[in-house]
């Protein structure tokens, strides 16, 4: 959990020796306690301090310990509640668990039981805690699905529909005439956006399920990084983006699905020049280090805001503000740190808004283990003379 | 063929906003054309159009909302007719908002793709409508 802040735990307990003991012996297990000797005044605290675990005595003068359990769940449903009784029988604790307790403490107990039903307390309220985190991310992501459905999906859809719509009414009409060839070139140019985005998704959902990389074979990164260059070159000078490579002398060797690293690559030096501006530029580089192979592909271009950063790399997220720009599917990111991870391998980025942005890749470097080459001895020497 | 009215429409997708307006010019109307909200805005204001249509979803965020407040809060556009357009996904009674209700204050909401005919004969419903409301006043 947060290391700067223990958790805290709450005693309420007529009993000042138990107390007193329950404060010593759980902050040395790094809690914060705090004690109470009746419930009005432990509920009070429990609703100030939001405690992460409640320890209570069953009998009571004023408020019951049965009372106090139920209202500590009121309060916060998340909180874990532990009974502390010298009475224990079957019908209190049974009491007590419906009540809402999780656990029992019969007294007179040891140092050692108090911290193992504490800390077993704990741990279930941060599976708890996790498990809702969980599902709230997965409502997240739902209620992305369905933003992402409608406008980024419906968007070239109705585009076309309502070409076709005009078309059909006022083909005849010599307005309508004259921009025909125009409307019909907007239209394939809308569906092919459209198919893109479809190929995306389910690339995506097929990688959801299982993993896309099938083969693994050593792949020299180098060599499809050339390649994506050359074939975008043309794109880049278009938008008058220089596009460079950086790439060493020596192969960079990993074990990979060749078509998987290629659509990595691709989609980060494409989404380098797009996001990019006139006379701005895209280097790719590779580096071969001891133990991994370092790809980054670096752009002057537009930045993103920090506080998108953590966010970049979800599912059907882009960075707002865009619409004018480029259209992207906001699923190029996530497939890429997806291939990544199949990699044993790891994506970042840094960026400066307004300035630009490096992602970088790290894949592990494949070792070779036939005999080196000649290139391949001066590797393992430069490795050597550097452990 | 009803009478003659400037219609503004603002849309970030320019093909929408190109389909849409030739259809509307077709029926004899001067159509303007703005990609943003501070673009529509800003037309709004200095072209007096006689209805709005405003598209919701723009730039990944419900900024056409944002948009329609800012018109109403202009004293001179204030009762202008505005349609709201989406592909988003909604059910539609949450678009019908009586014109009277503050926070959502534009008139009418046409799901994506709109129907060009219902959508064109509402827009001169209400054009026609406030036409009649201010000769009224003059008379």
């Amino acid at each position: 959990m947060n290391a700067s802040r223990p958790e805290t735990v709450v005693v309420i307990d007529d009993d000042r020796a138990i107390r007193l003991s329950c404060e010593k012996i759980l902050a040395r297990s790094g809690y914060e306690v705090v004690c109470f000797e009746n419930g009005a005044l432990g509920l009070e605290a429990v609703a100030d301090r939001k405690p992460a675990l409640v320890l209570v005595d069953l009998k009571m003068p004023g408020i019951s310990g049965l009372d106090v359990i139920a209202r500590v769940r009121e309060i916060d449903p998340t909180a874990v509640v532990i009974v502390i009784t010298g009475y224990a029988s079957v019908e209190s604790a049974v009491d007590a668990m419906k009540a809402g307790a999780y656990d029992f403490l019969p007294k007179p107990f040891s140092p050692d039981e108090l911290r193992l039903v504490a800390d077993r307390g704990l741990e279930r309220r941060r599976l708890v805690l996790e498990a809702r985190r969980g599902e709230l991310e997965r409502e997240l992501l739902k209620r992305r699905f369905v933003t992402f459905v409608s406008h980024q999906l419906k968007s070239p859809l109705v585009a076309v529909h309502q070409y076709l719509e005009v078309l059909r009414r006022l083909g005849e009409t010599e307005d309508v005439q004259a921009k025909r060839e125009m409307w019909l070139d907007r239209c394939l140019e809308r569906t092919r956006e459209l198919t893109s985005i479809i190929e995306d998704w389910l690339t995506f959902a097929s990688l959801e399920q299982s993993s896309l990389s099938r083969t693994r074979e050593t792949v020299d990164v180098r060599i499809p990084i050339r390649k994506l260059v050359e074939g975008y070159e043309e794109i880049a000078a278009e938008q008058s983006v220089s596009l460079t490579t950086n790439l060493p002398a020596n192969p960079c060797p990993v074990n990979g699905d060749p078509t998987c690293l290629t659509i990595l690559f691709d989609n980060l030096i494409i989404n380098a020049i797009r996001y990019n501006r006139p006379g701005g530029s895209v280097t790719v580089g590779a580096e071969c280090r001891p133990g991994e192979v370092v790809v980054s592909v670096t752009d002057t271009g537009i930045g993103i805001p920090e506080s998108y950063l953590s966010m970049l790399f979800d599912e059907f997220f882009r960075v707002g503000g865009r619409s004018e720009g480029p259209s992207g599917t906001g699923l190029g990111l996530p497939i890429s740190r997806r291939i990544a991870t199949e990699h044993g391998g790891v994506i970042d980025v840094h960026s400066v808004e307004g300035a630009g942005s490096t992602f970088t890749v790290r894949l592990p470097r494949h070792e070779v283990d036939t005999a080196p080459e000649d290139t391949g001895a001066d590797t393992n020497r430069e490795k050597a003379s550097l452990s | 063929m009803t009478d003659r009215a400037t219609i503004l429409i603002v849309d970030d997708d320019p093909d929408f906003t190109e389909s849409l307006g030739s259809f509307l010019e077709a029926r004899g109307h001067r159509v303007m054309r703005a990609s943003n909200s501070d673009q529509g805005i800003e037309l709004a204001r200095t072209c007096r159009p006689q209805a709005i249509v405003m598209d919701v979803m723009m730039r990944e965020r419900t900024e056409g909302f944002f948009a329609i407040q800012e018109i109403r809060r202009t004293p001179d556009l204030a009762d202008v007719p505005v349609f709201a357009v989406s592909a988003i996904y909604t059910a539609e009674q949450d678009f019908n908002v009586t014109p009277d209700a503050s926070w959502l204050a534009h008139d009418e909401f046409f799901r994506k793709p709109v129907n060009l005919d219902e959508l064109a004969r509402r827009i001169e419903a209400r054009i026609a409508d406030r036409r009649e409301e201010e000769e009224a006043r003059l008379t």
